[in-house]
């Protein structure tokens, strides 16, 4: 039986009907188009589908759209204010952070989690907070010197 | 600040593609949807090795919202290569779309589609398969066998796939004659996946003309066209590949799978565009995994250390179907002619079919097997000459003028280089000399391994870059080019190439790629050879260009062409100043005339260049537990010229991040008894990730720059996960007094061999 509800996705407010066993990634992918949010497993290693559910980062791929019920959720294509991008998307630009993209939303996403609770972490807290994030193209070397990095610009 | 004039090779400009990366808009191949678009889903085999007897789609075809329903009756029956570059010798053509017979467990047996991926998956269980088991075989012992089943009908007895190689210099048996020192001993490396994070994914549409568009994440976007016009029997001019950004592929995407003519054919069966996503499961089950290897290698040296004699033979696992088995075996048999000099080589090099899953090509391409075997054998000689393995490798370093494994002499003495630079930065004469740990259960080890790797996959293939660059009416410049956007950052490379080239900012080149409708030919991103050789197609596009354009602005300015110069999107008379006009000026359309139409083709046909490195590790080994941990590596390469620094280091890093883990944790495991796949999954299947992987101090050297390269540059893809794998195991040796042999190296067996070594001493 379909069901209704309601929450706000990136700030907006949205309506939907869906289906109990749809997965919070399949609805903001398919539902909602925000194709960003990326699947690598679904089975819940991987990270890359992370979102925010209400500031928390959650595997969307293990989360079901109605558990999302009279939450705010929160995106990688939500992360850029105003046009402009985040501090760690800056950073993720500036050091590299990357190279097939896949993981990054994932990755970009647990980031600004660990960054609202712990703006000043070390590189071993970098590493642990992103633990559950497979990474496959280069050693996350790049990855916790942009973290760093983004922790110094917003505190600056 | 962009960066303009001669800096922009050689600098870490700004990727291209990153802005869509970090904000969730670039778009890849799942992400597509079109109107009207079907779920397919595949049915895989339950058995490695049977004839299907009897294969019943009735019940399956019922389910409301199933559309069309695919098996080996219905579809056409091309056998096929499933790999690219079809005929040549690297690759197989041994496959169907789907055959009346399978060979591995999980092989696809027939495909729906539906209204959704539910209704799909529903109907593949009311699809009845009765199968006739065959015997299967596990293992290339069981399958060389007397007696073994025959796999293929096109294989050599004993499921050997194809010739085997054999390559031999000089006179072995003198050599070991010649010999004080002989060493043999029998290597074997295990099964790891590229493991990729975007799982293999495609959509298919066909137009009322007939013509058929696929998006999917491949690093052969011509080779998908290719194969399946071929068994689709199609014109070229009715197959278009569109690829925009892909998430990773490490070699086995080059291969067709099954999905992709399943994919375009469901779509065609029911006049809607059809989506087929592999899950992460099939992604390992019906994926290419890195060869399984035995290598038997003996080497004699002389006293001082020279190498006098190499003999080896080695066997690769293909699995179920060939791909590229052939390739693979000859690139990392030969690969043991050089590396370390040897003037008396005989090898021989053999591919076997198994019902295992399929090996395909994997960064490395049989080289990460064969200088495992190589360089832990040269630590091992080193121990029993009582040298330094640094010296002795050092002693017998490839130089200048020697011959490659491809048969040219090489070029500058980069591995020599690599071992120095590394050995002084980390300090090793000095290391050798450190106290040892005696208390508590941690010990330290360092080692280092060696490798050199060929960019272009000549002379497997006669390989040819191309690239187009057009001028636009405001000074700003196009490169089109058909190379994969894998992930690297090819395509920021290439652009940095032509805005060096054409004296433009970097800014001012945009790319075009992705479009098989569009983009000139490229035969695909592997084997090291984007930035090599497409990058130097792409050179000499941007210097026709160039010509053109002093030609125009010759004569604008009323001077001979060749007295021009282009910096910084201004050209100058040289030597004058003040005769000058921007390219811009020089492009623009001008009175109702307008503008030139400035086009350069670029096309090279390279031999190789090959990139060397030397990696330092520093190990820590638990002797309670057997943990290895990785506790720093200091990568050190040379690849002629450096176009991008930072993305040059991330390839390194990379490389290094999978080469630890086929060391010690990865290992795609099947069930000895039924071929049934053991750990299909992120869960199961150990890569390292963020609390593993530890700090890497990369070092590029640019000492030996090839003249075949866009301002020498060489491949820099596959060498990074080549030199770790040895290094790690000479690290343990060195920390606990264990020859490992093999990889993966477990904690069980570093206790194992713990235990063992205590009880020979007591």
């Amino acid at each position: 039986m379909p069901v209704e509800i309601a929450l706000t996705v990136n700030g907006v407010p949205v309506r939907a009907v869906v289906e109990p066993r749809q997965s919070l990634a399949d609805f903001l992918r398919e539902d909602l188009a925000l194709t960003g949010t990326h699947l690598g497993c679904e089975h819940g290693a991987c990270g890359a589908c992370t979102v925010l559910v209400d500031g928390a980062a959650v595997r969307s791929c293990l989360v079901f759209a109605v558990q999302a019920d009279g939450g705010e959720v929160v995106t990688v294509e939500g992360l850029a204010q105003g046009g402009a991008l985040s501090p760690l998307q800056r950073a993720f630009r500036a050091h590299h952070a990357l190279q097939c993209g896949f993981c990054t939303p994932g990755f970009l996403v647990a980031a600004t989690a660990l960054l609202a609770e712990n703006p000043d972490p070390t590189a071993d807290e970098v590493r642990a907070a992103l633990s559950g994030q497979i990474f496959r193209c280069t050693g996350y070397v790049g990855i916790v010197e942009a973290v760093l990095a983004a922790a110094k610009a917003e505190r600056a | 600040m962009s960066r303009v004039g001669s800096s922009i090779v050689g600098t870490s400009v700004k990727r291209t593609d990153v802005i869509g990366k970090v904000t969730g808009t670039a778009r890849y191949a799942g992400d597509v949807k079109l109107a009207g678009m079907l779920h397919g889903k595949m049915k895989r085999s339950t058995i490695a090795h049977a004839n299907i007897r009897r294969i019943d789609a009735s019940r399956a075809l019922a389910l409301p919202g199933v559309k069309a329903v695919l098996t080996h009756e219905n579809v056409p029956r091309v056998l096929h290569y499933g790999a690219p570059h079809p005929r040549s010798i690297s690759v197989t053509c041994d496959q169907y779309i789907l055959d009346r017979k399978v060979r591995y467990w999980g092989e696809g047996v027939a495909a729906v589609a539906a209204t959704s991926e539910e209704i799909a998956e529903e109907a593949l269980d009311l699809i009845e398969v009765e199968y006739e088991p065959l015997p299967a075989v596990f293992t290339v012992e069981a399958a060389q066998a007397p007696g073994a089943p025959q796999i293929h009908e096109t294989a050599y007895a004993g499921n050997v796939l194809f010739k085997p190689v054999v390559v031999t210099r000089g006179d072995v048996a003198q050599g070991f004659a010649e010999a004080d020192l002989v060493i043999e001993g029998e290597y074997e490396t295990g099964r790891p996946t590229p493991a990729y994070m975007e799982p293999n994914v495609c959509v298919c549409q066909w137009d009322n003309t007939g013509k058929l568009t696929v998006w999917v994440s491949t690093q052969a976007a011509f080779m998908v066209r290719g194969i399946l016009a071929e068994v689709l029997g199609l014109p070229l001019t009715r197959v278009r590949v569109l690829v925009d950004h892909m998430g990773g592929g490490f070699g086995a995407k080059q291969d067709l799978f099954q999905h992709e003519f399943l994919c375009a054919l469901l779509a065609k069966e029911t006049r809607h565009p059809v989506r087929m996503e592999y899950t992460r499961g099939e992604t390992f089950v019906g994926g290419r995994s890195r060869h399984p290897c035995k290598i038997w290698l003996k080497q004699g040296f002389k006293r001082d250390g020279t190498i006098v004699a190499r003999e080896a033979r080695t066997v690769f696992d293909s699995g179920a179907y060939g791909s590229h088995g052939p390739g693979v075996t000859i690139v990392g048999t030969t690969a043991l002619t050089s590396l370390y000099r040897c003037e008396n080589v005989r090898l021989e090099g053999r591919c076997v079919y198994t019902n295992a899953p399929i090996a395909g090509a994997f960064r490395g391409y049989g080289v990460v097997q064969t200088y495992y075997a190589l360089d832990i054998q040269m630590d091992e000689a080193a121990e029993r000459l009582g040298m330094d393995p640094v010296e002795l490798k050092l002693k017998n370093a490839v130089r200048e003028g020697d011959m490659a494994p491809s048969d040219h002499p090489l070029v500058g003495h980069g591995l020599e280089d690599c071992i120095r630079r590394g050995a002084a930065e980390v300090g090793w004469a000095a290391l050798r000399q450190r106290p040892r740990e005696q208390a508590g259960t941690l010990r330290r080890g360092w080692g280092m391994g060696c490798e050199m790797h060929g960019s272009s996959a000549y002379p497997g293939i006669k390989e040819q870059g191309n690239a187009i660059v057009k001028m636009n009416e405001d000074g700003t410049a196009v490169l089109l080019t058909g190379a994969a956007g894998l992930g690297t950052g090819a395509h920021t490379a290439l652009a940095q190439i032509v805005a060096e080239e054409l004296g433009l900012a970097f800014d001012a080149v945009s790319v075009v790629h992705g479009d098989t409708d569009i983009v000139p030919w490229d035969i695909g991103a592997f084997a090291s050879h984007t930035t090599f050789m497409v990058g130097r197609a792409a050179q000499m596009a941007a210097a026709e260009v160039k010509r053109q354009l002093l030609q125009r602005a010759g004569e604008q300015l009323e001077v001979a062409a060749e007295d021009l110069e282009v910096r910084d999107g201004v050209i100058a008379v040289r030597g004058v100043a003040g005769r000058r006009i921007t390219v811009r000026e020089c492009m623009g359309p001008k009175l109702g005339i307008p503008a030139a139409n400035l086009v350069g083709n670029g096309t090279y046909t390279p031999t190789k260049s090959y990139s060397f490195a030397a990696h330092f590790v520093e190990v820590q080994v638990d002797i309670a537990t057997g943990q290895i941990d990785v506790l720093q590596v200091i990568p050190v390469h040379e690849v002629g010229k450096v176009v991008h620094p930072i993305a040059a280091a991330g390839q390194i890093e990379g490389g290094i991040q999978q080469g630890i883990g086929h060391t010690l944790t990865e290992d795609y495991v099947i069930d000895p008894a039924t071929g049934r796949s053991l750990n299909a999954g992120f869960v199961d299947y150990k890569m390292p990730l963020s609390l593993d992987m530890p700090p890497i101090r990369t070092i590029l050297l640019e000492t030996a720059p090839d003249p075949g390269g866009p301002y020498g540059a060489k491949g820099i893809g596959e060498d990074p996960i080549i030199a770790i794998g040895p290094a790690i195991a000479n690290a343990v040796h060195d920390a606990i007094g264990v020859r490992f042999r093999h990889f993966p190296i477990t904690p069980e067996q570093v206790l194992a061999a713990l235990k063992e070594k205590a009880g020979a001493a007591a």
